[in-house]
């Protein structure tokens, strides 16, 4: 069932948004490929009509609380580990990069 | 002062016999002598420490009442917050994050008077069996310092091993309390999923994390337990139940018990560990338990079913670590994306990149349902055998793990090290309540550990159980020669 390919990875590594070096792609490929054949062993499992895991404590269920405000993270306490921020607000690079003319 | 158990220590401290300012001192001389030899620590919070000290031998003088944990020095995985300080989790990705709240456990422990000391070494992000995951440096087994002391929690193990403190926490995943326990020669319980509240531990698979204690007694474990096992609003899966008497209750007579073992699943354990196993096994039938055979043929599933689902979960959880908010951001993004995508590829060790790229995989479409589904429903499978098992045993032992630490840097390939979790994976997957505490050594002198299982909720009747083998043996009072000074 493992059909597991470079391809896949380099598809991966875009859906993750993890940047990787040509070096770690053959190693994650090789480690990933193992892997992946290793898990195949669940395939012989017969679990025709069995339901998945939902919750692994019996007791848990529909926890819900009242709609009302609880702990306030303070604007100070989330700046200070901020990348960039101004005006009280995150800064981020632009979302499209502008070439100079 | 570093050979007494938390709970000597607090009576200690109770009678004033001992200042909470001479018990921190102690410790910190003992951290700066001994932890360059195993680099247990990340950071020593010697004036938080000192400053809460002198606050409590305060209190006490004034006649206020003092909690459970009175003086007693605690050290935390640097996985768990402590507003103010730093939560690395042993990634460059937080390498200069200060945790903006108390994890509950924290704020528990403070609240009876604990004192937390520092914050320990771990596989990054805790993925891993050895502490060599780590981004900063790697922690040496205190026994044989050319060997692992397991992981992820391999810090918090070592620093307690090394009697650099009583009690410290690690999280337990797929074993990484219990196989640094074992190890290190010391105590390591993971409680029932949902005893202690994971608000304020750094997510790596949330229908598997536990946080827990490393201790030198049972004993110890117990009154950790009593204290941190409390309601929590902020954590939905955080059980509503009181803490029961779990000190108390250590003394019941195991006369009449029955202790299962699944022979056949561990029919492959290699002579050492085997030897070991049937010696311990023994000791309980001396204590009055009659032994039975338990069907857990499933469990040699564990690792497959692990490395799908925790990594499926970790995947979502470690999303969050994107260079937007918090942790670095790549100098050298120009771009959104490329704040996501460098950010992350500088960030992240790669055993932590290899286990998001395949938490994503098993999840993406068109793979879910052979991969995070069928787990899943190998998993109902699993939960269901081991139900079975219970009805007919009080408690099930197997071994910690299949042998005793193994060097650094000898195991390299990461399916190896994976299937170092075999036997422990079982309590993650059920929610099971389950302990490591020390059962002997092998010929080259270094700790084997033995594991006892119980059912959900059943927390006392693991820590009762591991209580009387700690009793009929010797093997926790041990030290490791390097630090009997």
């Amino acid at each position: 069932m493992n059909h597991f390919d470079e391809n896949d990875l380099a598809k991966l590594t875009k859906l993750c948004r993890i940047e990787c070096t040509e070096e770690e792609k053959k190693e994650f490929f090789k480690s990933l490929k193992n892997v992946l054949a290793y898990v195949d062993q669940l395939q012989q499992i017969d679990t025709e009509g069995v339901p998945p895991c939902n919750q692994v404590l019996e007791t848990l269920k529909n926890v819900m609380r009242e709609d009302i405000i609880g702990d306030i993270l303070p604007r100070e306490l989330f700046l200070a580990n901020a990348p960039s921020h101004v005006g009280g607000m995150i800064r981020v690079p632009p979302v499209i990069k502008f070439n100079s003319p | 002062m570093y050979q007494l158990s938390a709970t000597s220590l607090h009576e200690l401290f109770k009678k004033g016999e001992l200042t909470a300012v001479q018990i921190v001192e102690d410790t910190l001389k003992r951290i700066a002598h001994h932890d360059p030899k195993i680099g247990a620590f990340l950071s020593v919070l010697s004036e938080r420490a000192l400053d809460k000290a002198k606050a409590l031998d305060q209190k006490r003088k004034d006649g206020k009442h003092t909690g459970k944990l009175a003086g007693v020095p605690i050290c935390l995985k640097d996985n768990i917050h402590i507003k103010g300080e730093l939560t690395t989790c042993a990634s460059r990705f937080l390498s200069n994050y200060r945790a903006t709240f108390d994890a509950t456990v924290t704020r528990l422990l403070e609240e009876e008077d604990g004192i937390l000391i520092g914050k320990s070494n771990l596989d990054e992000f805790a993925m891993g069996s050895s502490t060599e995951n780590s981004a900063f440096h790697v922690t040496k087994n205190p026994w044989n310092l050319a060997y692992s002391p397991g992981g992820s929690s391999g810090g918090s193990a070592a620093a307690v091993a090394a009697r650099l403190c009583p009690i410290a926490l690690g999280s337990d995943t797929g074993g990484s309390i219990r196989l640094p326990a074992s190890f290190c020669g010391i105590v390591g319980f993971k409680p029932t999923y949902g005893r202690i509240s994971r608000y304020g531990l750094v997510a790596f698979g949330s229908s598997f994390d536990q946080i827990g204690p490393f201790t030198t007694t049972v004993e110890d474990a117990a009154l950790f337990l009593e204290v941190a096992s409390r309601r929590c609003e902020h954590d939905s899966t955080c059980l509503k139940l009181p803490p029961e008497h779990y000190v108390q209750k250590l003394k019941s007579s195991l006369q009449g018990t029955k202790i299962g073992v699944p022979w056949h699943f561990l029919e492959d354990l290699p002579p050492e560990a085997k030897k070991n196993f049937h010696e311990s096994i023994d000791v309980f039938k001396k204590l009055g338990a009659s032994i039975v055979e338990v069907d857990l043929d499933l469990l040699k599933t564990s690792v497959a079913l692990y490395y799908i689902l925790s990594t499926a979960e970790a995947s979502t959880n470690l999303a969050r670590f994107d260079g937007i908010r918090y942790g670095l951001r790549s100098a050298r993004a120009a771009t959104l994306d490329e704040v996501y995508d460098f950010s992350k590829q500088e960030g992240f060790g790669k055993e932590v990149k290899k286990r998001i790229l395949l938490g994503t995989y098993v999840l993406s479409s068109g793979y879910q349902s052979d991969y995070y589904q069928k787990a899943q429903k190998v998993r109902t499978l699993v939960i269901a055998q081991v139900r079975k098992a219970f009805e007919s045993c009080d408690i099930v032992a197997m071994p910690t793990s299949l042998s005793s630490a193994f060097p650094l840097a000898s195991i390299q390939e990461p399916l190896q090290m994976y299937l170092q979790d075999i036997y422990m994976i079982c309590a993650n997957l059920v929610g099971l309540p389950a302990i490591s505490i020390p059962s002997g050594f092998d010929k080259e002198k270094r700790p084997l550990g033995i594991q006892l299982l119980g059912p959900q909720m059943h927390d006392a009747d693991v820590l009762r159980f591991a209580h009387a083998f700690e009793k009929s043996t010797d093997f926790h009072r041990a030290i490791p020669p390097l630090f009997r000074e």
